[in-house]
């Protein structure tokens, strides 16, 4: 069983468990059965999310960093099904050895629903799906609030006003009554995550919450995220595509491609150091602001593959600069250790 | 300006807008009588020379995307002028130009869209798709299409055999190169391109502006390129206009502009721009508030609400566009005095 209610004001690194990670993704693997094929969006995939910290998972389209973090919830749209691995989830609000296997529960069990909007949050990239067209902010506040606190309606009306106003909304009262259509994209955004918090998650996960935004916007959210962070001791899981984000943001990074974590290490490893020739190649083809102008930009030849037509072996091979013949398209290169915290799925790195 | 040889080139001018307006009005109340305008576009003037790329910039509703509607007549502007300079010698403005008039002129400017997905019908073949623009403009010769459609398939980097294919069997990329042939169609001489690379993946946009770069200097085309991403207009400009709410804020090359910034949005927007770099993280100037709304615009200088070094004189009055060197603008009262940050510098 799993207790969400905690007291607020002891933070939640400091529950028991500093060292193991919060959340450990272990082999997941994630399947969409169609009529034209099976897609293996997520195939065995492995990251660990620390507690308090900021895991970015980063990755270019069909990589399944989106299908792998709505796995850890188990909402995952049909018709996916998680068909294999382990999510171990060491909750500091549950009992004392407090770890549980994610995987095990029913989908629609007591048990994952306390935990989903509860002690593990979500936030979108459009905001207009986690809100209602049709009801004030106030009431689906209030409603998220007391689904996960045993609360007053006038209790959760004051928390609602308390988290509008500590993510920086102006006249939150008034904002309470009005409806999601009124309001702006960045305020939107910012309502999002006022009720995404307002049940004290240990985890938020953040799905691309930043990319429709313009970047003014943009850098006022991650400040918003970064601030918050501090004051609740929360752990962030950010999915993005923008390596900028995932630079400025997180303190992990988990590099994905089609299904398979490639490469996971501290963020100043990823970027100074990586080792995945995806990473590499990745990271030397992003435009940037301080190139010199009309430079011609590596890039990665071909493109993504399609998802039914997915490369044997390691997914990368075909427009890999490193591909060895009669390794890399025969067998699928584990996660194996290439530095401190710091591992890549390749042939180049012994173990593999 | 040594450092850019393109832009220092006085190749001739092929387009000059001067004082483009386009408002947009607003109806209300039960007899959906106009009780306001969106001033989308108000006053925007730039000139474009034969053979460069100029973009336009700024965040969502700074009337980037309008302008380039009102130059391709996608859209009529309320006033200015879009004058084109043609092959002939001879100037038109576009502006004033009725539908059927600037017909003929379609084939010099031709459009690249930013939806790959959106723009290209997913009933036709590529071959279809290609050559829909050739037929239109009486090359009604199926062989020569099918040759033409293969060499302008080969000129974008796929191979001819695909031109029987739908659609629907390409990646993003690859159809962002077909939509890239079947504007090069008519081998016109602009090319106005609206974010073509946003819905791209990072491995696949270098691809796309590197395509795009290398077909400019082949075939001497001129883009007018709009994005909202400095990063990529970086990559591809020789000149950029930043634009604010309607209005322009600053021009110049990309690396007067993106290192020494005179406007303190474009310095703004700069700064907020996630690095690629973890560290270089923190220090942003964090612009409070959000983009006005071009409906109801602050008054004077339209930036100054969210301006950190704002004084009495830019809220009332509007500051006008100076010149700070050539071919550099600016329209900011204190762009003289400021000392702004740009990018790939160390921060303040």
């Amino acid at each position: 069983m799993v207790q969400v209610e905690a007291p607020d004001t002891v933070p939640l690194r400091l529950q028991g468990g500093a060292e193991r990670p919060l959340i450990e993704v272990r082999n997941l693997k994630t399947h969409f059965v169609t009529e034209e094929g099976v897609v293996r969006a997520v195939d065995g995939a492995s990251f660990e999310i620390q507690r308090g910290k900021t895991l970015g998972v980063v990755g270019e389209s069909g990589c399944g960093k989106s299908v792998a973090a709505r796995s850890i919830l188990q909402i995952v749209d049909r018709p996916g099904r998680i068909v294999g691995g382990e999510i171990i989830y060491r909750s500091g609000r549950a009992q004392p050895s407090g770890e549980l296997d994610l995987l095990a529960l029913a989908p629609n069990s007591e048990e994952i629903r306390a935990i989903r909007g509860g002690s593990i949050s979500m936030i979108f990239q459009e905001p207009m799906s986690s809100f209602s067209p049709v009801h004030t902010f106030g009431n689906q506040i209030v409603e998220a609030i007391r689904l996960h606190k045993d609360a007053s309606i006038r209790e959760a009306r004051t928390l609602a006003v308390e988290w509008l106003e500590r993510v920086g909304m102006p006249n939150p009262r008034l904002r309470l009554t009005e409806y999601p259509h009124q309001l702006s994209g960045g305020q939107r955004q910012r309502a999002m995550i006022a009720m995404a918090l307002s049940t004290n998650p240990e985890m938020l996960i953040a799905d691309e919450p930043t990319t429709a935004l313009d970047v003014t916007t943009q850098a006022q959210i991650l400040d918003l995220l970064r601030q918050l962070q501090a004051e609740t001791g929360m752990a962030i899981l950010f999915i993005t595509h923008d390596l900028g984000v995932v630079a400025e943001l997180a303190d992990d990074v988990a590099v994905m491609y089609l299904g398979r974590v490639v490469e996971h290490g501290p963020v100043r490893s990823i970027f100074e150091n990586p080792k995945h020739p995806y990473t590499k190649a990745l990271l030397s083809s992003i435009p940037r602001i301080d190139a010199e102008n009309r430079e011609r930009l590596p890039s990665i030849v071909g493109a993504i593959p399609h998802p039914y037509n997915r490369p044997p072996g390691c997914p990368f091979h075909p427009r890999c600069p490193a591909y060895m013949v009669g390794t890399c398209e025969k067998r699928t290169p584990n996660l194996v250790d290439v530095g401190a915290r710091h591992e890549a799925a390749c042939f180049l790195y012994e173990g593999a | 300006m040594a450092t850019n040889e393109r832009a220092a080139d006085p190749s001739p001018t092929i387009l000059e807008v001067k004082n483009l307006k386009k408002y947009f009005p607003i109806h209300g109340g039960i007899l959906r009588r106009t009780i306001g305008m969106v001033r989308a576009v108000d006053g925007v003037s730039f000139s474009l020379r034969q053979g460069e790329t100029l973009s336009l910039v700024g965040e969502s509703g700074c009337g980037k995307t309008t302008t380039a509607r009102c130059v391709l007549r996608a859209i009529d502007p309320t006033s200015g002028e879009i004058l084109f300079h043609r092959k002939d010698g001879q100037v038109t403005d576009l502006a004033r130009l009725s539908q059927s008039d600037i017909r003929p002129l379609r084939r010099d400017i031709q459009l690249v869209f930013q939806d790959p997905f959106g723009s290209l019908n997913p009933r036709m073949t590529i071959f279809e798709i290609v050559s829909e623009p050739l037929y239109v403009n009486g090359v009604r010769n199926h062989k020569q299409r099918r040759e033409r459609v293969a060499e302008l398939l080969r000129q974008v980097g796929m191979r001819p055999e695909y031109m029987s294919r739908y659609p629907h069997a390409f990646s993003g990329g690859q159809r962002q190169r077909i939509g890239i042939a079947r504007a090069l169609a008519l081998n016109p001489r602009l090319v106005v391109a609206d974010e073509p690379v946003s819905g791209l993946d990072v491995s696949v946009k270098a691809q796309v502006l590197n395509l795009m770069m290398d077909l400019q200097d082949k075939l001497g085309l001129t883009y007018l390129f709009v994005s909202h991403d400095l990063s990529v207009v970086n990559q591809i400009s020789d000149r950029v206009v930043v634009m604010y709410v309607g209005r322009v804020v600053e021009v110049g090359t990309p690396r007067e502009l993106f290192r020494t910034p005179k406007h303190p949005y474009t310095a703004a927007l700069l700064s907020a721009i996630p690095k690629p770099d973890p560290s270089q993280r923190g220090d942003r100037i964090v612009l409070t508030g959000e983009v006005a709304s071009p409906a109801n615009p602050p008054s004077g200088c339209h930036f100054h609400p969210r301006c950190p070094f704002a004084i009495d004189r830019c809220r009332t009055e509007a500051p006008p566009m100076e010149e700070m060197g050539p071919g550099r603008f600016a329209s900011c009262h204190r762009a003289r005095e400021l000392s702004l940050v740009g990018a790939g510098q160390a921060r303040l």
